[in-house]
């Protein structure tokens, strides 16, 4: 591949960046617009990691705000409690929510826990850690704990705007999608996909399945754990509802939707649906309260049923297309 | 001391009504190998039926399900041949993918026709209590166990006994053996499919004697069959009760003895044991 | 004095419920030799080549690879040691591509230094070059069967264990795999092990035969041997064929 070719490859990436990069100052003035697309770049973080261990290993994961709430928590508990900045509270809430999906997936991968029985079980997380938070009174409980509000504070990660939190997701998602691509280039992706499709064929060559799950899940965890401690100064408090199963549940589906083990795939579908979501529930949102969730539920039905790889696919088929006929079929990847 | 024999006793019973919704669940994954992830959706989907016969002509909770029966049946037999019948090809994860969206479609519907308040049928013929030394036991749920259990019953004799039965039991154990034999797959898929479902109609219709419905309902009862169906293991019908009331019963006695709010936690926590320690269930064969 | 077994397996059993698939199967294989093991249909073969790699647990009995046990060893593990196999029913990995699907075989010796030089090495040991960039969910059975040899012979094993790799062949698509086992046991010094139901291939490669039927061993021989034992006849034939 001569370097023409890798720019053309890259070109897509470069576009989106610089897009991603001046959104705010085009709608930096509208705090509405500000928390659509931070919510769907957030929402990319969430399925770039998921791509991980569900895309890449094929482990139907449906626990991702269950690591999202550990870390919240944890980043939220330590800024409470002994004043830690959130800055710091991300690596170790990403650090917390990694050492517990190595609890909970050693036995799980030990005992062979796969496919429906693991989605159950890591769907089951997600309201056990529910129910813990709600019962444990020292840093859960019924009700919201607000973190300690301060105008614009960098120390304590809390803005006057959303822009600055937009730029802090941005970094995340950036974040995600190289550790994504360094793996999927790796050993450890090619393992991954190989025990994706059958964990006994990758066994016989060699891969150590139960290890690599285990290295996926805690990468996966550890971003997702990180992410949550922006969450919870987004929010500006903390509060057991974090730990949802239906949006866990739309990480994994936005993971799938966009092309199981795509780097980008997720990410795609991110933007896609997730935009689509926040415009039909600001556009028909009082009036047919919960029609925008029927027609997002006829999408995916939709997509998954026609476009069982994704729709990553597909964009990759129209770029292709447009390239061949901007640049001619010489440089078309 | 006796609080909890009495909460134990009603948890046990509540635990029938798990089993039934289970078994159409087992049905459905036992067989055909789908994996339905809006099967607590249909429950919920049931119950408001019955609330609506109930509540627009007047019908009594335990008399709906000779209307949502025969509805849900049809219900399952159509969502087999529209949806689930194009996934069998692929990949467990596809059908995931396509039962959830079925889920949140269900949900969604639910939430436009009925609003997110929760409803009840204000009364039914079968009310009061049942005192037994000083252990006391809703009637309602005392009858809705027992109808289960008959259920459960019916069903297990229809799958040993009758030719569609037999045909259901066949394609489940062998897809390629049974289809060569002449089973026709889609048909009985379809037949299992509605089966599995309309089983919820009547869970729905027992459930509503005592309970409210609410649209976030199925969650809880799709969790809640999936842990069943994982304690008992597949291919095994008195399994299945038997696991249904460990789960009820322990779900009354974690919110007794432990803590209300936790009755969840202890359901999820066998759970995950069981997929620990017995990956084929308590009583699977395979 | 017989040369140290690269195999050996003694009083091998395992059971699915009361059917007894495997039945106290004792097999020496010696390095650097071609072995079939042949036999009717659910006579236990593929059952055998699960329990030596790890796939099933065995109910009793030992597995001696180069000396060490692997009884219910983890099959990475075993293929760290030197073994590995395909599958009779192919396990492709079908969203790579057949590269790709090399590669994670090699990972098993190579580091990303010598990986590629180590997959290129190994496609055009196997005749691949013309499919490499193709996915491997668009290929045929053939070329899959190629394809899981070669991501096997990636792991540079000392001994493969090939379940039916012949089956659904075409005769050149035949000889063509014969040509390439053969090489990988006279170049590498591979030891192979045969499931078949081909006899062409079974006749033509190997040195020795082992018969399984119902589980149990039933005769072991040179294919002369094999082709003239009255009980191999009556396993495949049933009795009336033998009189
Ligand atoms: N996972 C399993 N569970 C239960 N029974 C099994 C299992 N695998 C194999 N069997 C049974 O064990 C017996 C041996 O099967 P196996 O597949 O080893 O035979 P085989 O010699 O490889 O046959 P073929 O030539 O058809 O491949 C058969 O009766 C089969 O039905
Ligand atoms: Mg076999």
């Amino acid at each position: 591949m001569n370097t023409k070719q890798r720019t053309i490859k890259m070109l897509p990436l470069l576009v989106g960046l610089v897009v991603a990069l001046i959104v705010p100052l085009i709608v930096g003035k509208n705090q509405y617009n500000m928390v659509l697309v931070t919510t769907v770049l957030f929402y990319g973080v969430l399925a770039t990691a998921w791509n991980i261990i569900g895309g890449m290993a094929g482990q139907l994961d449906l626990a991702a705000w269950a690591y999202l709430g550990l870390g919240a928590f944890t980043s939220g508990t330590l800024l409470l409690r002994w004043n830690v900045t959130p800055w710091l509270g991300m690596i170790l809430g990403g650090l917390v929510a990694a050492g517990f999906a190595a609890l909970v997936g050693y036995p799980l991968f030990r005992f062979g826990v796969k496919e429906v029985w693991y989605a159950l079980s890591s769907a089951a997380l997600v309201e056990v850690l529910r129910v813990a938070f709600l019962m444990w009174d020292e840093v859960g409980g019924p009700v919201e704990r607000y973190l300690p509000f301060h105008r614009a504070s960098w120390y304590h990660m809390r803005f006057a705007s959303y822009v600055p939190y937009y730029y802090i997701v941005l970094g995340l998602l950036l974040i995600a999608l190289f550790v994504n691509y360094r793996i999927s280039r790796s050993k450890l992706g090619y393992y991954l996909l190989a025990l994706g499709e059958s964990e006994d064929a990758a066994e016989v060559i060699g891969v150590d399945a139960r290890a690599c799950k285990l290295k996926a899940l805690m990468i996966y965890a550890f971003i997702v754990g990180a992410t949550g401690a922006v969450y919870a100064c987004l929010f500006g408090f903390i509060h057991p509802s974090f730990f949802n199963t239906a949006q866990s549940t739309e990480v994994a589906i936005l993971g799938i939707i966009g092309g199981m083990g795509i780097v980008y795939g997720p990410l795609l579908a991110a933007i896609i649906l997730v935009s689509g979501r926040e415009f039909m529930r600001a556009n028909l949102g009082s009036s047919l309260e919960s029609l925008y969730l029927a027609i997002y539920a006829v999408v995916l039905i939709v997509i998954a049923l026609f476009r069982p790889q994704g729709i990553a696919p597909l964009f990759r088929k129209a770029y292709d297309w447009l390239l061949s006929r901007v640049v001619g079929e010489r440089y078309a990847a | 001391m006796e609080n909890i024999i009495q909460n134990l006793l009603n948890g046990a019973l509540m635990g029938c009504i798990y089993a039934l919704i289970a078994l159409g669940l087992s049905i459905v994954f036992g067989v055909m190998n789908v994996v339905n992830f809006a099967h607590g959706e249909f429950v919920m989907l049931s119950m408001y039926f019955t609330f609506a016969a109930g509540a627009y002509w007047v019908l009594d909770a335990v008399t709906t399900p000779l209307i949502t029966f025969p509805l849900l049946f049809l219900f399952g037999w159509l969502t087999y041949y529209l949806l689930i019948d194009r996934t069998l090809r692929y990949r467990y994860v596809t059908q995931i993918a396509v039962t959830v969206g079925l889920a949140i479609l269900l949900r969604a519907i639910a939430q436009m026709i009925w609003q997110a308040q929760p409803r009840a049928l204000p009364y039914s013929m079968i009310q009061g209590n049942i005192q037994i030394g000083g252990i006391n036991i809703l009637t309602s749920r005392l009858i809705a166990a027992a109808v289960s259990v008959v259920a459960i019953f019916l069903v297990y004799l229809f799958l040993m006994k009758t030719w569609p039965g037999r045909a259901i039991r066949a394609a489940s154990d062998d897809l390629d053996a049974a289809s060569l034999a002449g089973v026709n797959y889609r048909q009985t898929y379809a037949l299992s499919f509605g089966l599995g479902t309309a089983l919820t109609a009547l869970a729905g219709g027992l459930l509503m004697t005592f309970q409210q419905v609410d649209p976030t309902m199925g969650l809880r009862f799709g969790l809640l069959s999936w842990c069943v169906l994982a304690l008992a293991g597949l291919g095994s019908v008195p399994g299945l009760l038997i696991s249904g009331v460990i789960v009820g019963g322990a779900e009354a006695l974690a919110m007794s003895v432990w803590d209300p709010r936790s009755r969840l936690l202890a359901v999820y926590l066998i759970f995950i044991l069981v997929l620990w320690l017995r990956p084929r269930g308590l009583f699977g064969r395979k | 004095m017989p040369p140290e077994p690269i195999l050996q397996i003694s009083g091998l059993t395992k059971r699915f419920g009361n059917l007894i698939a495997v039945n106290d199967v004792s097999v020496r294989l010696e390095p650097g030799t071609i072995v079939g093991l042949i036999g009717p249909n659910g006579a236990g073969k593929t059952t055998l080549f699960n329990a030596i790699t790890g796939l099933h647990t065995p109910d009793a009995g030992r597995v001696l690879f180069k000396g060490t046990d692997i009884t219910g060893m983890l099959s990475h593990k075993i293929c760290k040691l030197g073994m590995s196999r395909t599958f009779q029913v192919v396990k492709a990995f079908s969203i790579l591509t057949v590269e790709d699907t090399v590669r994670v075989g090699a990972y098993n010796r190579h580091g990303e230094k010598e990986i590629q030089a180590k997959v290129d090495e190994v496609i055009a040991f196997c005749e691949l070059e013309d499919f490499r960039r193709q996915k491997c969910g668009d290929l045929s059975l053939a070329l899959l069967r190629r394809v899981e040899l070669a991501r096997a012979v990636a792991t540079e094993p000392e001994l493969l264990l090939l379940d039916e790799a012949g089956a659904g062949l075409t005769g050149t698509e035949l000889d063509g795999l014969m040509a390439i086992l053969t090489r990988l046991n006279r170049e590498k010094g591979v030891t192979l092990c045969v499931v078949e139901h081909v006899m062409k291939m079974v006749m033509g490669l190997c040195q020795r035969i082992v018969v399984l039927d119902a589980g149990e061993v039933i005769a072991e021989g040179t294919p002369a041997e094999i082709s003239d034992n009255p009980k191999v006849i009556e396993a495949y034939l049933g009795k009336r064929a033998v009189r």
